[in-house]
C-alpha cells in the first residue's frame, strides 16, 4: 500500500477527481492549502495598498491505494493537473505499513 | 442535563459487589411487565399517529417502577425511609418521559450520617433500574447542602426547579419543597436569571441563533423544547405565571410527538430530525390532528418510501412555524427585564388607538436598546409599521420582542384596520439601501411582513433543500448573506476585513439587497434550474414594485451571475490574465463586479459557519483585485464602434426626437466601451440631445439631484485644461467632487461626469442657485470670467481640518497597460479642491487627460488618468517632473 499525495492547482481539481472515478479511485481526501515551490508569488497593488501573494492557493488530495495502482494514479493524476506551466504542483508517493478500517477492524489492503 | 451535570453520582448500571439478594427475582418479576408496558405505550403511539400522552404514559410506568424498587430495595435493606427521600427533577420532575430519555433523580438525605447509611442502597437501586431498562442520572445532597447554591452547577439549580416528590420520607420533601428551597431560590434569583440567560445563550448560539436548520434537533435547536423549558423556568423564576396561550400548548404537543417518533425511529435519545425521518414523520402526518390516521406498520412504510420532497417540506414548514412560536416566546421573555403589564395585547392596541387620536407624537421610541411600540393602536396604519422598520434598518437599533409580537398581533387580526398596507418601492428601497438592512427584513419575515410585500419570498419559506453542504432553509440562507453583508460594515480583521470597504463604498446597495432576497426563490419553484425561477420572481416583483428598466436589467445580471464568481475561483485560474479578462467581460464595469464580489462572499458566508474558508476567501479577493485593475488598467483599449452596436442605438434611437442618419452612430463612435455599461440608454439619449445643442452653445451641462448629492454632465469640444478648469469651478463652489469620469468620443466632443456632495448645502436649499452655477461654469470654461476670484473666496472656508485617519500619498505610472497612453494612479487624502489641484499639475505639464476616473473611498481619494503629451506616452523625464509637481501640490 502507497499513500499518494497530490498538490495542484484549483482549476484542475475537478478534472483530476473526474479522471481518477474513470480509473475507479473514490475514494480521497481534499484540503484546501496555500504554499508554494518553485512558483513564487507576485504583489497586486490595489487602491495604494500593495497585495503580497507570496501563498498561493493549491488543493491537496490524498489517497491510500494498492500498490498495482499507483503507476495508473500517478499517471491520471499527471496527464489531469498538468498545463505545462509553473506551479502545476507535485505528487508525493510513500509508503503506508497498515490500514485499519475502524468500523470493523479490518486490516490491510482489504480495509482500503 | 445529566447526572454528570449535577455531579455527583456516576450511574454506569454496572453490577456492585454488595448485590441485594432478592435483586433477581425482583428482575425476573419486573422486567417482562415493564417491557410489555413499553411495547403497549409504543404500539399506541403508532396507532394514534402521535400521541402527546405518550411521555406522561412513560412517566407513569418510571414512577411506578422506581417506586416498587425503592421499596423493595429499602425492604431487602430492612432500612425506613426515614431521613432519605426520592425527588424526580428536570423533564422527568415535569412529567415528561420520551422513550430513551435519562430519568432525573435526587436522593434527598436528612443528614450526613443518613447519606452514609443510604449509599449502598442507593447503589443497587440504580443498578436494578438500569437493568430493567431506565436510564437513570442521579445526584444526592443532604437537604443542609441544598441551602447553598452552587456557583459551578447552575444546572441543578434549574433542574430542581421541577422537583417532584416519587417516593422515601416525605415529610423531609416537605421541608426542602416548602421551607428550604422557596427562600434560597429567590435568595439566588439574580444568580439563576444570569446563569440561565448564559447557557440558553450559549445554546442557541450552538446552533446559529437561527431554528432554520434543514435537519434541527427538536430538543436543543433554537425553536426546541428546551427553548419552551427555559421559558417556564425564567417564568418560575421571577415568579410569573405560566404562559398558558393555546398555540404554545399547540407547539409544545407537536414537538414532544416528533420527540417521541426520532426516539421510537433511532432506538436511542437521538433527537436529531434527518431529512429520512422528515420524509417518515411527513408519510404518516405526524402530528397533525386531522391527519389521515395509518395504523398498519407496512402501509406506513409504504407512505414513507412514496413521501414525495414536497410533502416532507410542507410538513417541516409545519415544524418551523411551531419552532417559530417557542423561539419568539424564549427571546421575547430573555428580552423583558421590567414586568409586563396586566392589560392584554388586545386591550393595550385598542386603548392606545384612542390615545393616538389624542395626539401621541410618535408611535415607537428607543428603550433599553431596543425599538419599542408606544401606541401600538398606531400600527393599524402600515406606512407607520414600514417606518418602524426603516427606523431599525438606518440606525442599527433593533426591535423589541414585544414590538413584534405587537405587528404580528396586528397582520393577523382582521379586527384591527389596517391603512396603507401597499409599500411603494421607495421606502422599500430606503430599508434595503440603509447600513442595517436585515435588522428589518428579519423581523419583517417573522412577522410575515417580508412575504406579504415580496409574495414572491413564500416560496422559500422555511424551506428545506436537500443538500449536503447547506445548513440552513433557503429563506434563512438569503436572510443570512444579508447579515454577513450588514457586518462587513464594522469588520476590521478576519475574512471580511477585505470586503469591508467594498460594502462601504459599494453603489446602489439596495438593489444587492433586493438580489440576495430574490437569489435563490427559484429553488422554491418547480424549475429544473432555479435561476430560471428567480429571474421569473425577480419580473413580477419588478413589475409590481415598479422598478426601472436599469434598475431590473442590474438585479437580473446579479441573480442571472450569482454563481459565476464563485465557480471561476473554484474551476479556474485566477492567476491566468486570460480567465480575468473573460471574467472582467462578465462583470463589465467596476461597480457591478463590486455587488457581485459581495453577493458572492455573502452567498458562500450564508451557506454554514465553516463554508467560508480563509482560502475561499483569499481566492475571492484575489479575483476581485485582478478585476478591478483589469478594468481601470483596460479603460482606453476597448472603444465602441458604433455600427455595431444594433441594439443600443435602436433604444436610443426610441428614446430620441429628430435624428438624423448617422447623428447618433456619429456620437457614440470612439467613446471607451466603459461609457456604455456606466450609462443607460435614457441617459445616453439625454447625452446625445445635449450633444445636439451644442452647435448653438458651445458649452451644455445638466445638473441632476441624486441620492447622495448631485451630478454635473458637461459636454463640449475638446480644450486644454477643461477637466482641471471644471473641478476648480465645482470646488470655488464648495463642491467636494466623490466620483468623476472623463470620455472623449472620436469627434474629439469631451463628456464629463462628476459625481459631488454639496458641502455647504448651497443647490441644496437655494435651487435657484443651480442655474448661476451651471452659468457661472460655461463663463469659466468659455474663458468669459476668472476661475482664481472665486477659488480665493473659498479657500478660507475650505482649509481643511487635520484628517482623523491620514492617507499616505501614493503616485504610480504604468506604461504596459494602454498602448497609447501613460496610466497615472495617484491614491491620496481626499480633500475639497484636490481634484482641480491634481489638474493644474497636469495642465502645467502639458499633459493630456485621455480617460479619467475618479473615486473617493472613505478619507481616500483613487483617481486615474489616461495620460498623452503630444499624443504619446509621457518620458521618463516628464514624469518625474510631473510627480514632483503633484507631491508639491498634494502636499
Amino acid at each position: 500500500m502507497k499513500k499518494v499525495e497530490a498538490i495542484i492547482q484549483p482549476s484542475r481539481f475537478e478534472s483530476v477527481k473526474d479522471a481518477l472515478y474513470k480509473i475507479g479511485i473514490e475514494g480521497m481526501t481534499v484540503t484546501e492549502v496555500r504554499g508554494h515551490g518553485r512558483q513564487k508569488g507576485h504583489t497586486e497593488v490595489y487602491r495604494g495598498r500593495e497585495y503580497t501573494v507570496d501563498l498561493l492557493p493549491k488543493v491537496k488530495l490524498e489517497m491510500v491505494l494498492p500498490d498495482a495502482l499507483i503507476d495508473k494514479a500517478v499517471d491520471t493524476i499527471v496527464e489531469a493537473a498538468k498545463t505545462g506551466n509553473i506551479g502545476d504542483g507535485k505528487i508525493f508517493v510513500s509508503s503506508v505499513t497498515d490500514t485499519i478500517r475502524i468500523r470493523n477492524a479490518e486490516r490491510g489492503e482489504s480495509a482500503l | 442535563m445529566t447526572a454528570a451535570g449535577y455531579g455527583l453520582y456516576s450511574d454506569s448500571g454496572k453490577r456492585s459487589q454488595t448485590e441485594i439478594p432478592g435483586s433477581i427475582t425482583l428482575l425476573s418479576r419486573l422486567g417482562p411487565e415493564v417491557e410489555s408496558e413499553r411495547q403497549r405505550i409504543r404500539q399506541q403511539f403508532e396507532a394514534d399517529a402521535g400521541s402527546s400522552s405518550t411521555p406522561r404514559a412513560l412517566c407513569e410506568l418510571a414512577d411506578r417502577n422506581l417506586q416498587r424498587v425503592f421499596s423493595e430495595v429499602l425492604r431487602v435493606h430492612n432500612g425506613e425511609a426515614q431521613g432519605l427521600s426520592l425527588l424526580a427533577m428536570g423533564g422527568y420532575g415535569r412529567r415528561l418521559l420520551f422513550p430513551y430519555s435519562g430519568l432525573d433523580i435526587l436522593f434527598l438525605f436528612g443528614n450526613k450520617k443518613a447519606e452514609a447509611e443510604f449509599r449502598p442502597l442507593i447503589k443497587e437501586f440504580s443498578r436494578v433500574l438500569w437493568d430493567l431498562g431506565f436510564r437513570v442520572s442521579s445526584a444526592g445532597r443532604t437537604i443542609d447542602e441544598c441551602k447553598r447554591i452552587e456557583e459551578d452547577n447552575a444546572e441543578f439549580h434549574l433542574a430542581l426547579l421541577d422537583r417532584r416528590f416519587l417516593s422515601g420520607d416525605s415529610n423531609l420533601f416537605e421541608r426542602l419543597d416548602t421551607k428550604i428551597l422557596p427562600g434560597s431560590e429567590r435568595q439566588a434569583r439574580p444568580f439563576l436569571l444570569a446563569q440561565l440567560d448564559r447557557l440558553t445563550k450559549d445554546r442557541l448560539s450552538r446552533y446559529g441563533n437561527t431554528i432554520y436548520h434543514l435537519e434541527p434537533n427538536v430538543k436543543e435547536s433554537p425553536g426546541g423544547l428546551r427553548d419552551y423549558q427555559a421559558t417556564v423556568w425564567l417564568q418560575t423564576i421571577r415568579g410569573e405565571s405560566k404562559d398558558a396561550r393555546t398555540a404554545i400548548a399547540k407547539a409544545v404537543d407537536f414537538l414532544n410527538d416528533i420527540r417521541c417518533f426520532l426516539h421510537y425511529s433511532n432506538g436511542r435519545n437521538d433527537n436529531t430530525l434527518t431529512y429520512e425521518l422528515q420524509a417518515a414523520a411527513a408519510a404518516r402526518s405526524l402530528g397533525i390532528p386531522d391527519g389521515p390516521t395509518k395504523d398498519k406498520a407496512a402501509e406506513l412504510a409504504l407512505a414513507s418510501e412514496r413521501a414525495s420532497g414536497h410533502e416532507a417540506a410542507d410538513w417541516m414548514r409545519m415544524y418551523f412555524r411551531q419552532a417559530r412560536i417557542l423561539n419568539c416566546s424564549l427571546l421575547r421573555h430573555m428580552e423583558q427585564r421590567t414586568p409586563v403589564t396586566a392589560l392584554s395585547l388586545k386591550e393595550r392596541i385598542f386603548s392606545a388607538t384612542r390615545v393616538t387620536k389624542i395626539g401621541v407624537a410618535k408611535p415607537f421610541a428607543v428603550r433599553d436598546g431596543l425599538l419599542e411600540v408606544v401606541a401600538p393602536g398606531a400600527l393599524s396604519d402600515r406606512a407607520v409599521t414600514f417606518s418602524l422598520f426603516t427606523a431599525a434598518a438606518t440606525t442599527g437599533i433593533p426591535l423589541s420582542r414585544e414590538a413584534e409580537r405587537t405587528i404580528s398581533y396586528i397582520l393577523t387580526h382582521p379586527e384591527v384596520r389596517a391603512q396603507n398596507v401597499e409599500l411603494s418601492w421607495a421606502t422599500l428601497r430606503d430599508i434595503l439601501g440603509a447600513d442595517y438592512p436585515g435588522l428589518a427584513l428579519r423581523p419583517m419575515q417573522t412577522v410575515g411582513l417580508l412575504t406579504e410585500v415580496l409574495p414572491e419570498f413564500a416560496t422559500i419559506d422555511s424551506l428545506v433543500v436537500r443538500d449536503y453542504y447547506h445548513r440552513y432553509t433557503v429563506d434563512e440562507h438569503s436572510l443570512g448573506t444579508i447579515e454577513h453583508l450588514q457586518e462587513l460594515g464594522h469588520v476590521t480583521d478576519g475574512l471580511g476585513a477585505n470586503f469591508s470597504p467594498l460594502w462601504k463604498t459599494v453603489e446602489r446597495r439596495d438593489l444587492l439587497i433586493l438580489t440576495m432576497l430574490l437569489h435563490d426563490i427559484g429553488k422554491g419553484m418547480p424549475v429544473d434550474n432555479h435561476i430560471t425561477g428567480s429571474l421569473q420572481a425577480l419580473e413580477s416583483v419588478a413589475k409590481r414594485l415598479g422598478l426601472a428598466p436599469e434598475e431590473e436589467d442590474e438585479v437580473r445580471f446579479l441573480v442571472e451571475h450569482h454563481l459565476d464568481m464563485s465557480a471561476t475561483i473554484q474551476r479556474r485560474d485566477i492567476f491566468d490574465q486570460g480567465t480575468v479578462s473573460l471574467f472582467a467581460r462578465t462583470a463589465g464595469t467596476l461597480e457591478r463586479l463590486q455587488r457581485l464580489t459581495l453577493l458572492t462572499y455573502a452567498d458562500i458566508h450564508a451557506v454554514n459557519p465553516e463554508a467560508l474558508t480563509p482560502w475561499k476567501a483569499e481566492m475571492l479577493w484575489q479575483l476581485f483585485v485582478a478585476t478591478a485593475n483589469h478594468f481601470s488598467r483596460t479603460l482606453d483599449r476597448d472603444r465602441l464602434q458604433a455600427s455595431t452596436e444594433v441594439s443600443l442605438l435602436a433604444q436610443v434611437r426610441a428614446q430620441t426626437r429628430d435624428a438624423k442618419e448617422g447623428e447618433i452612430e456619429n456620437f457614440l463612435e470612439g467613446f471607451p466601451r466603459r461609457y456604455l455599461a456606466v450609462y443607460p440608454a435614457s441617459e445616453i439619449a439625454d447625452q446625445f440631445a445635449l450633444c445636439q445643442k451644442l452647435t448653438d452653445e458651445p458649452m451644455q451641462s445638466a445638473v441632476k439631484a441624486t441620492q447622495h448629492g448631485f451630478s454635473l454632465t458637461l459636454l463640449t469640444a475638446d480644450r486644454p485644461a477643461l477637466f482641471a478648469t471644471m473641478a476648480g469651478v465645482l470646488a470655488g463652489w464648495g463642491m467636494n467632487i466623490i466620483k468623476a469620469d472623463a470620455f472623449a468620443n472620436a469627434a474629439g466632443v469631451v463628456l464629463d461626469t462628476f459625481q459631488f456632495t454639496d458641502m455647504h448645502h448651497t443647490l441644496e436649499l437655494n435651487p435657484g442657485e443651480i442655474e448661476r452655477f451651471r452659468k457661472n461654469l460655461a463663463d469659466v470654461v468659455n474663458g468669459k470670467a476668472a476661475l482664481e476670484p472665486l477659488l480665493q473666496s473659498r479657500d478660507s472656508a475650505n482649509r481643511a481640518k487635520p484628517p482623523k485617519i491620514p492617507v499616505d500619498t501614493r503616485i504610480t505610472f504604468d506604461d504596459s497597460s494602454s498602448l497609447h497612453s501613460t496610466l497615472l494612479e495617484i491614491v491620496t487624502q481626499d480633500r475639497p479642491g484636490l481634484l482641480y489641484a491634481i489638474g493644474s499639475a497636469l495642465v502645467k505639464e502639458e499633459c493630456n487627460i485621455e480617460v479619467a476616473l475618479i473615486d473617493t473611498e472613505g478619507l481616500k481619494a483613487i483617481d486615474v488618468f489616461y495620460l498623452t503629451a503630444r499624443g504619446k506616452k509621457l518620458t521618463e523625464q516628464k514624469k518625474e517632473v510631473l510627480r514632483q509637481a503633484l507631491r508639491a501640490n498634494l502636499g
